[in-house]
């Protein structure tokens, strides 16, 4: 079965990018070509163009090609330099001196300086600006610029994972002085490729910045246009209307793959989903009707169910590579006797828990594990149904007003553990939309915030995934994989994945004549 | 060659067995046929084209879209039904009252059901679904509402014809109150116009609820809905065209018996309107 | 001249009728644009501050007033969750679906009448038959239907069309023609049924009446009478339901431009609901509203102009 052997080598290749497609590989060792417009059938509609302001991965993963960061990471997920030429840290973690790149260019034909860097981060912890990110700057004391190319951030108190945070755009973007206004509508910045234009639901253009600090880049242009619908993007890329497309349907990506004339590029993961209890709800306030969800969702099976298999099952959402990510938990199995056993450990005897799964369109493979997991509930004798919700709904009533009981979310799988653990589970954290509140969760994420040494940290987060596992917080499902489908013309695609999974950068990506 | 005119007069037998046959499938599937037929999941055969286990076929779950398209049948009907009766619980008194009194009510009434009407009736289904938020009953509102002014307007016109005739005159230099007049003169007289118009408006609510549907505003999974198997077969049409076109046959055939139905009974109920095919 | 004038004011009053429903309605849509623009990352001190800064704390009168007198005024507002200025955004994907309404209306007439007039002619014979039965299964099969058997068949069936996407015909005209032309189908086919039906029951209605007969016994030829006499009585009855048509069709784009990704205003104002981005609803809903009522107008007058009786009445 050609689904087993993919999933082996993701296994094998964990957090790596798979090429499928022999012409690439032959071509790929000629030498890149100068030229050519590229047109990318984007899977998502971009949003506001503000990166300070925006929080869909769509139009990050497009402005990852108009954005450069402060720092960055590399493969193995280490914070290294990027705009900034070298960084230290005080022996206290309280000051971080960075040492910025000479000659960087914006695409306004302005030099960068350490007054950019300032602009960016002040605009960005400015609670006016709307900045989905300013918590991470929530701890800085003071920005200092004691020359144009020196920046000092002093913070009040140890924040671990501050340096990383500022390895994604979202916090790490470096704005050109005086810009916030065009950003939302014509951001600037000093990445490889210039925003050209949007028409918006319909395409974004870029265009080659030739003063790129890190080399010109291959392609002339890069056209996305904007195709939500799965079945359409295939047909493009079949037609050659599209050289490449992003997310190819699950159900489809066996037949791609088998095509000798396209190239299929996997990679592991795109993101990880989880079903949420809330824990305000009073049966779910008893971790054995949590216990007892749990075992009526056969993982492997919902998995091949809602995403045809396109990814892996696992009980850790860290970085499958990062030293957090804990090998030893394992999902607990089907098991219908054991969950109605438990239901009515907690006093729910057939048909006397009612439940309510509100899962969002917007991702509508939710939609279809949801129907799958109804099944299952109902078999466990849990009076279930499910209420379709627009993204808008879904972060309104899920996200905001914590009002559901079930219902199901996926995230980024970062490098920094704790924009996940700390955001997730602490009671305080920001994405805690659960209500969670356990103190042991709790006392282990804020120990890891002022534990300095690398290891240690990761063994504090791997014990907080052990809570969040023994007392079912929350159920773990699988990382997606993510996909990109492309004419054999398209070489460097190795290159295309960024490290968070989600954004493509087009730097190094060429067209063979 | 003349087409005899027993065949055209059965136009409305067809109409009505079609109709007929549906609204029977909408009350007897549940009876007869488990409700989870519809919901029951073969991972083995999704996307399975029409085969002896599955004479329909299956959905992207492999799902059993004979028995989703026969239990689909009453969430569908059951949807429109409730609409258009809801429509002409407002819209009856409200064209009646507006064709009866006339002048300043008559003024108010009508300019804001022009306005309403200026609204395509869709947006207004979905506008109103996303106000109240999406599940059977919303759904049944927001169609509802978006039919009223039509309804309305098309009973105010009768109302006011009506209300011109010698026999209401008569009736009310004899001293009859408005009430009376309205109920045993003017409705009577009105009904044949307001049965056609909701045979036709049935047609349409069909329709609108395949179409809210359709778009994720109407009906919810995993139960079965006409418009619901649409949307679903979205992202299937090229592999596995049978998922669109089952439920879009049901739909098709429903409403052309409707419209069949509701042309023959214009006929025979409204003789003014004669000559509509 | 005073019906003009009448109907003018009428149309102003409907107009402001219509803008207090628009921001009634889409003010108590549930959902808060703050949350939309920061997605699963808002907090509730940004959230607050951003409501702030929106004006979400207001009166709703006050809202309304300064919508209104935005709207007057040419200064429609940025879209909350894309950023884009309304206005031109609004005007930009009304061009596009003007292509495609005009399209499937002039396809739907231009089918639709000889059709129906045919029909008429030969009232209950065979021909009639047909073209009254194909008539009725059109207008029976839900637009979105006619949209997905038009991608099976000429998109992945024959391959001859593309089945997404809108191109700009002053870019590209060819390339705009096809990409419209399936859309377009798809509305304009239950509308060419639609108007067939009705062409036919007019034109038979005419074709017995009195004047018609006296043309016949006169001895003037067939094709004049019904070209001449039949359709022009016809003309008025059949283009005002065409008008009243613009209607259905601006709630028809709504799905069909879904379907085939087609960026125009029934995209936009989905989009707009789905996303709670309410001035983006506010302003395409009364821009649509307001679209149709003149398109209703328009056809009112145009019919005074064909059908000089009316202004007497």
């Amino acid at each position: 079965m050609k689904r087993r052997d993919f999933l082996k080598t993701t296994t094998a290749l964990m957090g790596g990018t798979i090429l499928y497609g022999a012409p690439a590989m032959a071509a790929s060792h000629s030498a890149p070509v100068t030229g050519g417009t590229l047109i990318w059938g984007h899977s998502e509609t971009t949003q506001n163009l503000d990166m300070h302001q925006t929080g869909t991965a769509s139009t990050g993963r497009v402005l990852q090609n108009v954005h450069d960061s402060i720092v960055t990471v590399d493969k193995d997920l280490k914070v290294i330099p990027n705009l900034a030429e070298s960084f230290e840290q005080s022996e206290d973690g309280l000051v971080y001196t960075f040492k910025l790149r000479p000659g960087v260019m914006f695409h306004n034909g302005k030099t960068m300086t350490s007054a950019d860097v300032k602009f960016s981060f002040d605009r960005c912890r400015n609670p006016d600006t709307g900045a989905v990110n300013f918590e991470v700057f929530n701890n800085v004391a003071s920005i200092e610029t004691p020359d144009d190319l020196t920046v000092i951030i002093t913070l009040g108190q140890v924040n671990a994972p501050f340096l990383s945070r500022l390895a994604e755009n979202g916090a790490g973007v470096i704005m050109p002085e005086g810009s916030g206004e065009v950003q939302g509508t014509t951001p600037i910045g000093c990445g490889p490729f210039k925003f050209v234009r949007r028409e918006f639901g319909n395409e974004v253009e870029l265009e080659r910045f030739d003063d790129y600090w890190g080399g010109p880049a291959y392609l002339d242009k890069v056209i996305a246009r904007e195709i939500t619908e799965p079945t359409v993007r295939l047909t493009g890329l079949r037609t050659g209307e599209l050289h490449m497309i992003n997310d190819i349907p699950a159900d489809r990506i066996a037949e791609i793959e088998a095509d000798p004339n396209l190239q299929v590029v996997a990679w592991f993961p795109l993101n990880w989903d989880f079903v949420n209890f809330n824990h305000d709800y009073e049966p779910f306030k008893n971790p054995k009707v949590r216990e007892a969800f749990d075992y009526m969702i056969d993982k492997e099976v919902l998995l091949e169910g809602a995403l045809w298999g396109q990814g892996k099952t696992t009980a850790s959402p860290s970085y499958p590579t990062s030293a957090s990510y804990n090998a030893a938990l394992t999902q607990r199995p089907q098991d219908i006797e054991k969950a109605k056993a438990l239901l009515s450990e907690a006093g729910y005897g057939p048909g006397d828990l009612k439940v309510v799964f509100k899962a969002t369109t917007n991702y509508p493979y939710h939609i279809e594990a949801a129907q799958i997991m109804l099944e299952w509930f109902r078999m466990a004798g849990v009076d279930a149904s499910i209420e379709q919700l627009t993204w808008a709904d879904w972060l309104s009533q899920c996200w905001v007003d914590k009002d559901f009981q079930i219902t199901m979310m996926n995230f980024f799988t970062l490098w920094e553990p704790d924009f996940l653990y700390y955001s997730l589970w602490n009671t305080e954290g920001a994405f805690n939309y659960r209500k969670i509140s356990n103190p042991m969760v709790d006392e282990l994420t804020a120990k890891a915030r002022v534990t300095v040494d690398p290891a240690e940290r990761a063994e504090v987060y791997k014990q907080v995934q052990q809570v969040v596992h023994d007392e079912t917080l929350d159920v773990v499902l699988w990382f997606r994989n993510g996909t990109i489908g492309a004419q054999p013309t398209v070489m460097g695609l190795d290159t295309i994945v960024h490290p968070n999974g989600s954004n493509l950068r087009f730097h190094k990506v060429w067209l063979a004549a | 060659m003349r087409i005899p005119a027993a065949f055209r007069r059965s136009k409305g037998l067809i109409g009505a067995i079609l109709v007929l046959s549906v609204f029977l499938v909408a009350l007897l599937a549940p009876v007869f046929i488990p409700e989870d037929w519809a919901t029951q999941m073969d991972m083995r055969a999704r996307l399975s084209p029409p085969t002896w286990a599955h004479p329909l076929g299956t959905d992207q779950l492999g799902r059993d879209l004979m028995y989703r398209v026969l239990l689909g049948a009453q969430t569908s009907i059951y949807i429109a039904s409730a609409a258009v009766l809801m429509s002409i619980v407002i819209g009856l008194p409200l064209g009646l009252i507006s064709g009866y009194v006339g002048r300043t009510t008559d003024n108010v009434l009508m300019r804001l059901v022009d306005t309403l009407l200026s609204f395509p009736a869709l947006l207004l289904a979905l506008t109103i679904s996303a106000v109240l938020g999406p599940n059977l009953q919303n759904t049944i509102i927001a169609i509802g509402i978006a039919f009223t002014p039509f309804l309305a307007r098309i009973i105010r016109g009768e109302a006011l014809r009506v209300a011109q005739m010698p026999y209401v005159e008569g009736a009310r230099t004899a001293g009859n109150s408005d009430f009376r007049i309205i109920v045993h003169h003017i409705l009577p007289n009105i009904m044949p116009a307001v049965i056609v118009q909701s045979t036709i408006s049935l047609a349409f609510a069909i329709l609108a609820e395949a179409g809210l549907s359709f778009l994720g505003l109407g009906t919810q999974p995993p139960d079965a809905s006409w418009g619901l198997m649409i949307q679903a077969s979205r992202d299937y049409l090229d592999r596995a065209p049978w998922t669109a076109l089952v439920p879009g046959v049901a739909v098709a055939v429903t409403v052309l018996g409707l419209n069949m139905f509701g042309d023959a009974l214009r006929d025979a109920l409204d003789p003014r309107a004669k000559g509509g095919s | 001249m005073s019906y003009l004038v009448n109907r003018l004011l009428s149309m102003m009053l409907t107009l402001f009728l219509i803008s207090v429903i628009t921001f009634t309605v889409t003010n108590i849509l549930p959902g808060d644009v703050a949350m939309m623009i920061m997605g699963t990352q808002s907090n509730p001190e940004a959230l607050a501050g951003l409501r702030q800064s929106l004006g979400l704390n207001d009166p709703l009168i006050v809202q309304y007033g300064r919508w209104i007198g935005g709207m007057l005024t040419g200064d429609w507002g940025n879209s909350l969750v894309f950023k884009e200025p309304i206005a031109p955004l609004l005007l930009q994907k009304m061009k596009a679906s003007a292509l495609i309404v005009l399209f499937s209306m002039s396809i739907a007439l231009v089918c639709a009448v000889p059709l129906g007039v045919w029909a008429a002619v030969h009232a209950n014979r065979w021909q009639d038959t047909a073209a009254s039965s194909a008539s009725l299964v059109g207008v029976s099969l839900p637009d979105f239907f006619w949209g997905i058997m038009l991608i099976l068949l000429f998109a992945r069936g024959l391959g001859w069309l593309p089945s997404s996407g809108f191109i700009d015909p002053a870019d590209d005209i060819w390339g705009a023609m096809r990409h419209a032309l399936l859309p377009s189908l798809a509305l304009g086919l239950g509308l060419m049924a639609h108007l067939t039906r009705m062409t036919r029951a007019t034109m038979t209605g005419i074709l017995n009446q009195e004047f018609i007969r006296v043309a016949r016994a006169k001895g003037l030829d067939e094709g004049t009478v019904v070209w001449r006499y039949g359709l022009a009585n016809a003309v008025g009855p059949v283009m005002t339901v065409a008008g009243l048509q613009v209607g259905y069709l601006f709630g028809s784009i709504i799905v069909i431009e879904s379907l085939f990704n087609f960026t125009g205003m029934g995209w936009l104002t989905y989009q707009a609901l789905l996303n709670r981005d309410i001035p983006l609803i506010q302003a395409s809903v009364f821009v649509i509203a307001a679209v149709v009522m003149l398109a209703n107008l328009i056809v009112d007058l145009l019919y005074v102009a064909v059908d000089p009786r009316i202004r007497l009445s």
